[in-house]
């Protein structure tokens, strides 16, 4: 009787811890599984905000395999923005009022230049490289460039009149529009990575930027896009100029009001 | 459960419902239900026609099964960022009796959820092939033929995708509201009715089949040929058909102007196959190559009228984007166009971008 109560007893207690072992494991799998969901919910989510930095192709390889080492040649349109005057106003105002100026400007830039299906690769300090074409293959490329430049030369004019009412100086644009080939990747250190494009054009865009003072104009593209640009456009052709690092003298129209 | 496009912005819809019971009869004898969509469109009877006659139910599958087909909505409505078709196809999938947490499982992490390799290949097609980004081509259709899929399934199943991102586009330029919908995938009741309506639903299945009938021969010429050749033997060539003459007849919008939208996206898309037959249309509708290729380079030309200069950016506006973006420029339309004209630019647009990105049929 008493070996009865033994065996059932230790049947029993062994049901028991295996009952909680399973009700344990149970609790786990659930838990693994919503970790899962949340994660798998997350890598959904940063896919798709990945893909309005690099093509959603890339980031598909770059989630699958590793980031790719390879580069594509492309033919894209860079827009190069530069603040004109920036050393003088950031020693004008206090730290947090410049702060706040460059944050202003950047958001109202960014909103025209990704209105017009472009996108901002770098950000160098009060400069901007936008580029248009290299995410997506785009045939309107060129003309959404200059209809960026365009949107930043209004966005600018309006934001000026905002620090204008507050008694702060204003700010001044120099844009630089280029076309032509570069190459297009995934570009940096192991810490630091970002899609962009390197090559030429992006030097020439820069160098043709930096003229607008030269020709005290506030948009200068190249001949490139000129060729490429809807004739609709106002443009005045301004003499060709060397640019440092580049053989040939380089073209440039200034891009007239709308 | 909240959707998982919960955090989708959405405009107001910029179209007047009106109701049309003969239109609601026939999305009735086809669909079953007269969806809260179907009203906005009655004024350009051709889009509701298309809305049903080119669905799972108004063109019966022979291959891809309708669960299946309701998981190639899904993900592909959940990438095009569209709430509505997103909200039917969770009721969908809820009606076939897929469990909450399988949908959940799914919606949220596609990537990882646990699916057989042969739908999984069929989730990855669809979802390429709505994205064009590039546009899917034979090494695609070869990795669904190495997953078991046969050519007539691979064109059946790149049909149903694009259907998908026909409805998506409309619904998503034309801000549809989508809390009806929405709501209802939520609402509990819908599992106890689910048996019934599922039986429902195979019997309607069986008599579309039933009633099927192929496109005759001499039927398939006319624009968009080489598409609807390509589909023969399936359901689909009569639907698109019948949708493809039916847009270009249609008056509210000059013949013209839609062929400058589908030429526009097909540029956009850059698939040659489009852009050759986007080309002859707009031949016929009298510009020259040289004319039209100038409008299509630069979105615009002194020599359109304004409806057509706005119409070519908008169109070019709908290959991509999200939908508040969309929703603007259509909102941006309404003081030039009527609300007829609204509607067929919209659907004309929608189904620009779902038979540009067909094209692969032709390589299967």
């Amino acid at each position: 009787m008493a070996l009865a109560w033994g065996i059932a007893l230790g049947v029993a207690g062994a049901g028991a811890v295996f009952a909680g072992l399973w009700l344990r494991a149970r609790r786990s799998n659930a838990l693994a599984r919503t970790r899962l969901a949340a994660a798998s919910a997350e890598l959904e989510r940063l896919e798709h905000a990945f893909a309005r930095f690099a093509p959603m192709e890339l980031v598909e390889r770059v989630i699958a395999s590793g980031v790719p080492t390879g580069g594509e040649r492309k033919e894209v349109t860079v827009l190069f923005a530069d603040l004109v005057g920036f050393t003088p106003l950031a020693e004008s105002v206090d730290p947090s009022t410049l702060v706040r100026i460059l944050n202003g400007y950047f958001e109202r830039m960014s909103r025209a230049i990704t209105a017009h299906q472009g996108h901002i690769s770098t950000l160098i300090g009060d400069g901007i490289l936008a580029l248009f074409g290299a995410i997506e293959t785009n045939p309107w490329q060129t003309d959404d460039a200059v209809r960026a430049a365009l949107a930043m030369r209004a966005e600018l004019a309006a934001y000026n009149a905002e620090l204008a009412s507050e008694g702060l100086p204003k700010l001044a644009l120099g844009v630089g529009v280029h076309r032509g080939t570069g190459i297009a990747g995934l570009v940096g250190s192991p810490e630091l990575m970002q899609f962009t494009i390197v090559g030429t054009v992006v030097t020439v865009a820069a160098r043709v930027q930096t003229l607008t003072r030269e020709h005290g104009v506030d948009i200068l593209v190249t001949a490139d896009v000129q060729r490429a640009l809807d004739p609709r456009f106002a443009l005045r052709a301004l003499p060709p100029n060397m640019l440092k690092g580049i053989s040939e003298p380089v073209s440039t129209f200034a891009l007239l009001p709308d | 459960m909240p959707s998982a496009l919960a955090d989708v912005e959405w405009d107001a819809c910029v179209l007047e419902p009106r109701r049309d019971r003969e239109l609601e009869a026939y999305v009735r004898r086809g669909l079953g239900v007269v969806p809260s969509s179907v009203a906005y469109f009655t004024p350009v009877p051709w889009v509701v026609h298309a809305m049903t006659a080119m669905s799972s139910a108004g063109s019966p599958m022979l291959h891809v099964d309708s669960v299946l087909a309701d998981l190639v909505g899904l993900v592909v409505s959940q990438d095009n960022s569209c709430r509505y078709c997103f909200g039917v196809q969770r009721l969908m999938l809820r009606v076939h009796g897929v469990a909450d947490a399988r949908i959940a499982q799914l919606e949220q992490g596609f990537l990882d959820a646990e699916i057989d390799p042969h739908a999984k290949s069929a989730l990855d097609f669809a979802r390429r092939l709505s994205r064009a980004a590039p546009l899917v081509s034979a090494s695609d259709t070869e990795a669904l033929r190495a997953s078991g899929w046969n050519a007539p399934a691979i064109r059946e199943l790149a049909f149903h995708s694009v259907f998908n991102v026909f409805m998506n586009r409309l619904m998503t330029i034309a801000a549809i509201p989508f809390a009806p919908v929405e709501s209802l995938a939520d609402f509990w009741p819908i599992r106890i009715v689910a048996p019934v309506m599922r039986i429902a639903m195979r019997r309607r299945e069986r008599r579309a089949l039933a009633r099927a009938s192929q496109l005759p021969q001499e039927r398939a010429r006319g624009p968009w040929a080489y598409l609807v050749g390509a589909l023969d033997g399936l359901s689909a060539a009569r639907a698109l058909r019948e949708t493809l003459d039916a847009a270009l007849a249609s008056q509210a919008l000059p013949k013209r102007a839609k062929a400058l939208i589908f030429a526009v996206v097909a540029r956009g898309l850059d698939e040659p196959l489009a852009v050759r037959e986007a080309g002859e249309l707009l031949a016929e509708c009298g510009l020259t190559p040289d004319r039209a290729d100038s409008i299509l380079t630069h979105l615009g030309s002194r020599d359109l009228d304004p409806i057509e200069n706005a119409l070519v950016p908008f169109a070019r506006g709908t290959i991509r984007g999200r939908p508040l973006q969309l929703q603007q420029r259509t909102r941006a339309l309404l003081e030039l166009l009527s609300p007829e004209q609204l509607i067929e630019a919209v659907a004309v647009s929608a189904l620009a971008n779902a038979v540009t990105r067909l094209g692969v049929v032709t390589q299967v």
